[in-house]
């Protein structure tokens, strides 16, 4: 455990004593994390700039620009067409373009869309500007659902009002309503009561009467006058008796076949046989007399009864003339409430609970993630690959045994710097050609872009290898060095956009951040990349990473300078310091 | 032929003064020998031959252009290093690449035509002793042979003067005399030699001139025997290998003008007050006393002798 120990505090003692390793494993962690938390502290939010398309900038669109803009957005409007704002996120200029009704008042039952054109290879912004942007348009939908449903609750509350207060005119209605019903009812069971059933015979009764006075009596005289004759001529002698006697019974039979007629029974004519009722003619006129008594009856009680239902119906008819009034009133209120429904525009549960509804539409061509990721992959291979190859390259030279006699070599002193940059050019091209050649595999629709892919990510590798050449020139030993490297490719990383949206930290570094030759880099190929840019497109791009190029070599001229001044001189020092330090150990000794 | 000149050249590190007032010249053919202890200031005169390391006051003139005026020599070093050969004194060559690769790649640096540097590397190749290791990787040769193979990379241009520092530090003896005989060599073919060491006796062997350095001073230099010319007539040492009665010959010798007698196991050296005086004392007595000697040797101060009275007096 002792040993471990010594082993390990002789370890640290060596680390603090070389000032760069101590440097740059102590402090570059620190400084990185001091870094990051500057850039991501920030509460203020992000530097998103928004493009807003709208055909009419009418005063809610307007209303809404502001409250984007009191987020720190920065606005743009386009006021001619939505391409332009496109255009604009494939230039990198903006993050998203928002095309906007021409009014977000919701008048009809059809949701507005407000749709976001976003730059999917820029995946961690989606999200923030999905979050943010999306946040901003919910709040503008609920607060145009509110005042919707406000509008149609109100419309609702006056109804209700509007209801009790004909509530109790249409209790009082109804009651009376009852009242008139019941009436009408008792009403209906009297009238039905009454027996108004018509006999159905039709006869003239005076003429009955008449004759059941007349006809009978003489029918009976005339028989027995017959029977008179028969009984006198039976009792004379005349030789044509027996023909008399036959002719006053003939007239006899007669007789009595019409009394039986009238009283009843069946009368033969000759060879037709009338049949008449069993009752006689006299028992159905007898009858007849009944009915009519009967029929005066009934219509004599159907008289009071009539007249004992005219009040009840009065009643009735009051009630329900109040009735109808206050249904003309509730009527009315209904017409109102329904006029005051009908004016409410938006009745869809659909719209009133999103009014607007936002949509995201993807800017370049449909592609995969694969396409998305593949500009910064690049990006982040190349730049590791070249500041370690730069680093490494630099510290083997330092660090070589011929060092020393590089510098007895009649070589201008840029030639080593330059020798060091075309191996890493050499190095990093094939690297290159090996990962576009396998991703050529993998993105067959973008093969024409990999060729001046490629001439960016040389322009790229350049920068990053002369920054690593810096690296290996400000360091000592190959593995603080390395290290330089690796936290300068993690920080250039950090601030990139590619582990967390650059838009997201605080303004001050991300302006800085801006110049990262990183975000630099994968900005223009993805712009060639994905959207197919020109070299007018990117030039600017281009030419700001040629700057860094050429700043970084003059910065690396002047270090290989120095160092070739001061080597010497370091050398020098360092050996005679050791002999005094050994002198002086030596009298110690003595 | 004067190659470079120093006059009065005075070298400081920021207040540390390494080398003060230092004057000399080299000749072409000359074979100088820097000596001195541990951080006395050699390898910052051999920087400042070498045109390395720029004087804070004095000159370092060259005269490689015998039509020209002599030129600084640190601000005309670029136009130069073609005459130059600097061997430091740890090896100066990339381990990873073979003999043959080395000396391929400083030769190919100067711009020599291909034939001139194929016929360098070949006598390189031949005086070193290195032809059948020509495919093997630098780092895997033996320490002689790597400290060959380092100063051939040094000569592969062919310098008109070439700058050793400790080319035998590290080595042992053997290999000191391998590396001293093959500079003798090199020496021999018109290439002047600047040799910075601090081993003595193999300087003296090989040298035609010597500087000696202490205390940043250049204290003596010259040919050995200019440096050797002050210490002449009281340095002397006188050894004998006594007969049969040492003791005797111990005291006998206490009554002359001696300034110190060492006694060894089997011989004793006397360092005389005053060599005549001495010797002249010496033969009467060993007449009168009748004393019987083995042998007696006079010799004159070495080199090593030398150093040590200079660096004990300053």
């Amino acid at each position: 455990m002792k040993t471990l120990w010594l082993l390990t505090k002789k370890n640290l003692k060596l680390l603090v004593r070389s000032k760069t390793s101590a440097l740059i494993v102590l402090f570059a962690p620190l400084f990185i994390i001091l870094l990051l938390g500057l850039s991501y502290s920030s509460s203020s939010n992000y530097g998103l700039n928004i493009g807003i398309y709208a055909s009419s900038f009418t005063g809610d669109v307007e209303s809404l620009m502001s409250s984007l803009q009191e987020q720190e957005f920065t606005i743009v409007k386009y006021e001619t067409s939505i391409e332009d704002c496109v255009e604009d996120i494939q230039g990198g200029y903006i993050h998203t373009c928002v095309s906007l009704p021409e009014s977000l008042a919701v008048e009809s039952n059809e949701q507005k869309e407000v749709l976001f054109y976003v730059d999917p290879s820029k995946i961690n912004l989606v999200w923030v500007v999905q979050e943010t942007l999306g946040e901003k348009f919910n709040l503008k939908s609920q607060e145009i659902s509110k005042e919707l449903s406000g509008n149609l609750l109100s419309a609702v509350s006056d109804a209700k009002s509007k209801l009790e207060e004909q509530g109790t005119q249409l209790s009082s209605a109804k009651e009376k309503s009852t009242a008139a019903s019941s009436t009408a009812q008792e009403i209906s069971q009297q009238l039905n009561s009454l027996d108004l059933t018509v006999p159905t015979s039709s006869y003239d009764q005076q003429l009955i009467i008449t004759f059941k006075d007349t006809v009978s009596p003489k029918i009976k005289s005339s028989l027995s006058e017959v029977k008179d004759a028969v009984q006198t001529v039976q009792a004379s002698d005349l030789a044509d008796k027996s023909a008399i006697l036959s002719s006053l019974s003939g007239v006899e039979n007669k007789l009595k076949s019409l009394d039986t007629l009238i009283a009843g029974g069946a009368v033969v004519n000759g060879t037709n046989t009338t049949t008449v009722p069993s009752s006689g003619f006299l028992g159905t006129l007898a009858l007849l007399e009944e009915e009519l008594v009967g029929t005066k009856t009934k219509l004599t009680a159907a008289a009071t009864a009539v007249g004992s239902t005219s009040s009840g119906l009065s009643s009735a008819t009051e009630n329900l003339q109040q009735s109808v009034s206050a249904l003309e009133n509730a009527q009315q209120r209904v017409t109102e409430m329904k006029a005051n429904f009908d004016a409410q525009k938006v009745t869809d549960a659909k719209v009133l609970s999103a009014p607007l509804i936002t949509k995201i539409e993807t800017v370049g061509q449909k592609s995969s993630y694969l396409n998305y990721m593949f500009p910064a992959l690049l990006v982040l291979v190349v730049m590791f690959t070249s500041l370690l190859l730069g680093t490494t390259l630099v510290m083997m030279e330092k660090n070589s045994p011929a060092f020393f006699r590089n510098y007895f070599l009649p070589l201008r002193k840029g030639t080593f710097v330059m020798s060091t940059y075309l191996t890493t050019l050499v190095i990093t091209s094939v690297q290159i050609l090996v990962i576009l050649a396998v991703s050529a595999v993998f993105l067959k629709d973008n093969m024409v872009q990999l060729l001046p892919v490629a001439g960016v990510l040389l322009l790229s590798s350049s920068v990053f290898s002369f920054m690593g050449m810096g690296i290996g020139y400000a360091f000592r030993s190959e593995e603080t060095g390395t290290l330089a490297s690796i936290s300068a490719g993690s920080l250039l990383l950090f601030v990139s956009g590619i582990v967390l949206p650059i838009e997201t930290i605080s303004p001050t570094i991300r302006s800085i951040a801006s110049f990262n030759p990183f975000v630099i880099s994968e900005s223009i190929i993805r712009e060639v990349f994905l959207f197919n840019a020109g070299f007018s497109g990117v030039w600017s791009g281009l030419a700001t990473l040629a700057g860094y190029a050429v700043g970084l070599f003059t910065i690396i001229l002047i270090a290989e300078y120095l160092v070739h001044k001061h080597f010497i001189s370091g050398f020098m020092k360092s050996r005679h310091l050791k002999h005094r330090q050994q002198e002086k150990r030596d009298k110690n000794n003595v | 032929m004067k190659l470079i000149e120093l006059k009065e050249v005075s070298k400081s590190f920021g207040k540390n003064g390494i080398l003060q007032d230092v004057s000399m010249i080299i000749e072409e053919g000359d074979l100088w020998g820097i000596i001195g202890r541990s951080g006395s200031g050699k390898t910052t005169l051999l920087n400042l031959i070498a045109g390395f390391l720029e004087p804070t006051s004095g000159e370092v003139l060259h005269s490689f252009k015998v039509t020209e005026a002599p030129k600084s020599l640190h601000a005309n070093l670029h136009k130069i290093k073609d005459q130059i050969g600097y061997a430091p004194q740890h090896n100066s060559f990339y381990p990873k690449l073979t003999v043959m690769e080395n000396l391929l790649h400083f030769g190919q640096l100067y711009n020599l035509p291909k034939d001139i540097l194929q016929n360098n590397i070949k006598s390189l190749m031949k005086a070193t002793e290195l032809i059948g290791h020509e495919n093997k990787l630098a780092e895997y040769l033996s320490g002689g042979m790597q400290k060959r193979l380092d100063i051939a990379c040094s000569l592969v241009h062919k310098p008109r003067i070439l700058v050793l520092d400790e080319p035998t530090a590290d080595l042992d003896p053997v290999l000191q005399k391998d590396i001293m005989n093959f500079l003798t060599q090199v020496n021999k073919q018109g290439v002047t030699l600047v040799i910075a060491s601090h081993h003595l006796n193999l300087m003296e062997k090989v040298c035609n001139k010597v500087a000696i350095v202490h205390n940043g001073k250049v204290q003596s230099n010259g040919s050995l025997e200019e440096i050797r010319r002050p210490f002449l007539k009281d340095n002397f040492t006188i050894s004998l290998v006594p007969g049969d009665d040492k003791e005797r010959l111990i005291s006998v010798l206490k009554t002359l003008p001696i300034e110190k007698i060492i006694d060894r196991q089997n011989h004793i050296i006397i360092h005389p007050k005053n060599i005549a005086q001495t010797i002249t004392g010496l033969l009467t007595m060993i007449q009168d006393e009748n004393l019987y000697l083995n042998d007696l040797n006079i010799s004159r101060p070495s080199l090593d002798e030398i150093f040590e009275k200079i660096t004990k007096m300053k």
